[in-house]
């Protein structure tokens, strides 16, 4: 007797992103198996992340020996001034590079002082009152602004103050200030705050400083990050956390709250939102609340859904740090891109990123996350015009197109292992049937394996190729006047409706589709899978 | 005889007469040697009966005061008082030369130990609100402030140690002050022993002076008595005197008479 062709219509898959910590059987269907290179778009799809284009025309200056085996940016940072000068600076290669797109300078331009050898990439780079400060653990600051137009120690500044204690690793611009730690003598649990307004003294006016060391709330712990939100000053340790208000004013801000048992991974991963603040902690990324204010800390596992997952790359990445592994230069790197709504957690030595959907948590509380596996980014900024500019290897780059450097990559989505509603019974694929937006030409590879079986069959499908936006006159009459004040113009995107055959049965189906993106949007609609039940497994 | 008697009577008168001047003339110059010589044994005999009579007045605690002539005629005194107000005034002499030697002492030697006393005295209450603020800075997280506005220090270890220097500022100057008014107050005290320690001698004299006033008085007496002697004496050799002048002028008179008669008769 012929059975029904069941049909699961998979609207927008992967609307929750990935989930590797709940069981596949049990998951829900909105949660993606493998979301790779991939963000939700802005209509809640998986869809392909965008690529770059790389902004600077010679990477040669970050070939360390000629071989053409060359590092990777790891620090970008734009500084404009109150002039309106606007400078992008970035690090690699035991360098420091200025670029200046206003004046079309496209170039990574060596503005390393003369003498001041470098060695390691880890720079922190700070804007403060006209001026930009770069901080590395065991260096001696640096500082930048355009009276000088040079890169130079800040001893060299008249104004500044010793600056021996203050070669710290870790630095931000809070309550007209800036603030230092992380040292590589044993000052771990110091913070330095400068004078008011002069970023470069810390030796007079009202600089001063904190030794937390009697109070962390565990006994002990070294600061690894700062932050500063809401009049408060955020110290995170790698296992506590201790926080001050009124630290505008510092020398009588007084302890708020201390949180023991987490921490944070590394002084790069914290970004503010404006409203909240993200680290990355030995247990996944974290926020604090929104209700920080009231003087409780609500800390949400943002990572939740790819725990293990993110505590593996985690501990793989300090190892590789530990290890001073470089080309690229090891370590973690984050960027929160309101324009894109996402915050990117890259782990430069694994060439591994995971992108966090920042729009809304789910009801784990945690964010919609998609990974990027072999991205090439090492290092982000986001710019005053909203742009999200890209370190790698072949140097300052703009996220925005789809083809990273004009090279394709692949988008990749499987699904959670499906029962179709009876976990009893055999299920004979017969169709996939997927709704692709955007793919201009591309191949889309359809794919399906049975229950958990990570051999995958797969089916090619080519796209079609997207028509170019086109205008539409027919509203216009003959003298071209508008008659309604209406213009029409096609969307130019392309909607494609793909029908794969699927071969093979089993109970749990796990299906998917990879496609190559090649300078097109590409995102999935939906897929409806077309199955047939068979007997009782 | 009549005839002779006229003719040299007039001069056996006349003899005569001058005869009787002459003797009361002697008589007269006897007599002033005569009183002048009286006089003289009255002033031996008032010296006698003038001279100081040595005395001793002993008062009612036991001290004592002599008035006597020296063997060179000098007037002498001496003066003691009892062995208790020796040992008394000893006693108190001692203690005026330890008052004075404190009030001599440096007084910055002695504002250092008012000083040190007042320091031990605060040191408790300094350190409790040194603890009371350490615990309270412990409790808002503030232990390791340390600000270059305020000398490397937390505000609230500034103002502490600000308001404790003060206070030993304060104490250091109270110190001063009070080392001075002891020192005040030793010269007072060494002079209020001191003059104590006279106080014997005083009460002493003072006790002499219904003493001083009988012997003035017994002295007075002898000297007015002395004085009556002298008059009495006096009157007795004024008496004799006017006898004897008397009778050198009856003598006088009488020789006078005789010349009168003998050269105013016209013959």
């Amino acid at each position: 007797m012929a059975q029904e062709i069941r049909t699961i219509n998979l609207n927008a898959p992967a609307f929750k992103g990935i989930n590797s910590e709940d069981s596949p059987v049990t998951q829900d269907t909105a949660f993606a198996e493998v979301a790779d290179n991939a963000v939700i778009d802005k209509r809640g799809r998986i869809a392909a992340r965008k690529g770059y284009s790389v902004y600077t025309t010679d990477a040669t200056v970050l070939d360390p020996g000629g071989s053409g085996d060359r590092d990777s940016l790891s620090m970008i940072k734009e500084f404009k001034d109150d002039q309106g000068n606007k400078k992008i600076f970035s690090s690699g290669n035991d360098k420091i590079f200025i670029s200046d797109p206003l004046t079309g300078l496209t170039t990574l331009t060596d503005e390393t002082p003369a003498g001041y050898t470098i060695t390691d990439n880890d720079w922190k780079a700070v804007s403060f009152n006209n001026k930009i400060y770069f901080f590395q653990r065991g260096y001696e600051p640096l500082v930048y602004d355009n009276a000088t137009n040079d890169v130079q120690v800040i001893s060299a500044l008249a104004t500044a103050g010793g600056t021996a204690n203050v070669h710290g690793n870790e630095a931000v611009a809070a309550y007209g200030r800036l603030w230092v730690a992380d040292f590589e003598n044993l000052e771990k649990s110091r913070v330095y705050w400068s004078d008011l307004l002069i970023g470069e003294n810390f030796t007079s006016g009202s600089s001063g400083f904190i030794d937390i060391s009697k109070v962390w709330p565990d006994g002990r712990d070294e600061i690894v990050a700062l932050a500063a939100h809401n009049g408060l000053l955020i110290i995170f340790g790698k296992h506590s956390i201790v926080v001050y208000k009124g630290a505008e004013s510092p020398t009588s801000m007084v302890l708020a709250d201390t949180i023991s048992g987490v921490g944070c991974v590394d002084r790069n991963t914290v970004q503010n939102t404006g409203t909240d603040i993200l680290f990355l902690s030995d247990s996944g990324l974290r926020s604090f609340g929104r209700t920080i204010q009231s003087g409780s800390m609500p800390l949400q596992i943002l990572s939740g859904n790819i725990t293990k997952d993110i505590i593996e790359a985690t501990e793989q990445e300090k190892t590789l740090v530990a290890a001073g592994t470089t080309i690229p230069s090891a370590g973690f790197r984050t960027v929160y891109s309101p324009e894109n709504n996402f915050y990117l957690l890259t782990f430069a030595g694994q060439r591994l990123t995971y992108c966090f959907d920042v729009r809304g948590t789910l009801e784990n509380g945690a964010y919609r996350v998609t990974r990027w596996p072999s991205y090439q980014g090492t290092a982000y900024t986001e710019t005053e015009d909203g742009d999200l500019l890209v370190g790698t290897i072949e140097g300052l780059c703009k996220y925005g197109t789809y083809l990273d450097d004009n090279a394709t990559y692949t988008f990749k989505y499987l699904s959670p292992r499906l029962s179709f509603g009876d976990t009893s019974r055999t299920k004979l694929l017969k169709k996939i049937k997927p709704t692709i937006i955007g793919a201009n030409n591309a191949i889309v590879a359809l794919k399906w394996a049975y229950d958990f079986s990570d051999v995958f069959n797969s089916t090619s499908l080519t796209i079609g190729t997207s028509q170019e936006p086109a205008y539409f006159a027919s509203d216009i009459d003959a003298e071209g006047a508008s008659q309604f004040n209406v213009n029409k113009f096609s969307t130019g995107v392309n909607i494609s409706r793909l029908n794969g055959n699927t071969t093979g049965y089993g109970n749990l189906v796990s299906i998917g589709l990879e496609a190559t993106i090649n300078g097109s949007e590409f995102s999935v609609q939906e897929l409806n899978v077309l199955a047939l039940m068979g007997k009782i497994f | 005889m009549g005839e002779w008697w006229n003719k040299y009577g007039d001069l056996i008168g006349g003899a005569a007469a001058l005869g009787l001047l002459g003797g009361a003339y002697q008589d007269l110059g006897d007599l002033g040697e005569e009183a002048r010589g009286y006089a003289d044994t009255l002033a031996d005999l008032q010296m006698q009966q003038t001279a100081f009579t040595p005395y001793t007045l002993t008062s009612a605690t036991g001290g004592q005061f002599g008035a006597s002539m020296g063997p060179d005629g000098t007037f002498q005194t001496t003066m003691s008082i009892s062995p208790e107000e020796q040992a008394m005034q000893q006693q108190l002499f001692g203690g005026a030369t330890g008052f004075f030697d404190q009030a001599m002492l440096d007084p910055a030697q002695r504002t250092q130990e008012i000083f040190g006393e007042m320091e031990s005295a605060m040191q408790d209450p300094m350190q409790r609100q040194r603890l009371a603020n350490e615990e309270r800075m412990a409790a808002q997280g503030r232990l390791g402030v340390s600000s270059n506005m305020f000398g490397g220090m937390a505000p609230e270890d500034f103002q502490m140690n600000k308001a404790q220097q003060e206070a030993m500022n304060q104490a250091y100057f109270t110190a001063t002050q009070q080392a001075q008014r002891e020192q005040a107050q030793q010269a007072q005290l060494g002079q209020q022993y001191m003059g104590l320690g006279y106080m014997p001698q005083q009460q002493l004299l003072q006790a002499l002076q219904p003493g001083l006033t009988s012997a003035a008085q017994q002295q007075q007496a002898q000297l007015y008595g002395a004085g009556l002697f002298g008059e009495s004496t006096m009157s007795g050799i004024d008496a004799d005197l006017a006898a004897n002048l008397g009778r050198s002028n009856l003598l006088g008179e009488a020789a006078a008479g005789m010349l009168a008669g003998i050269f105013g008769g016209g013959n």
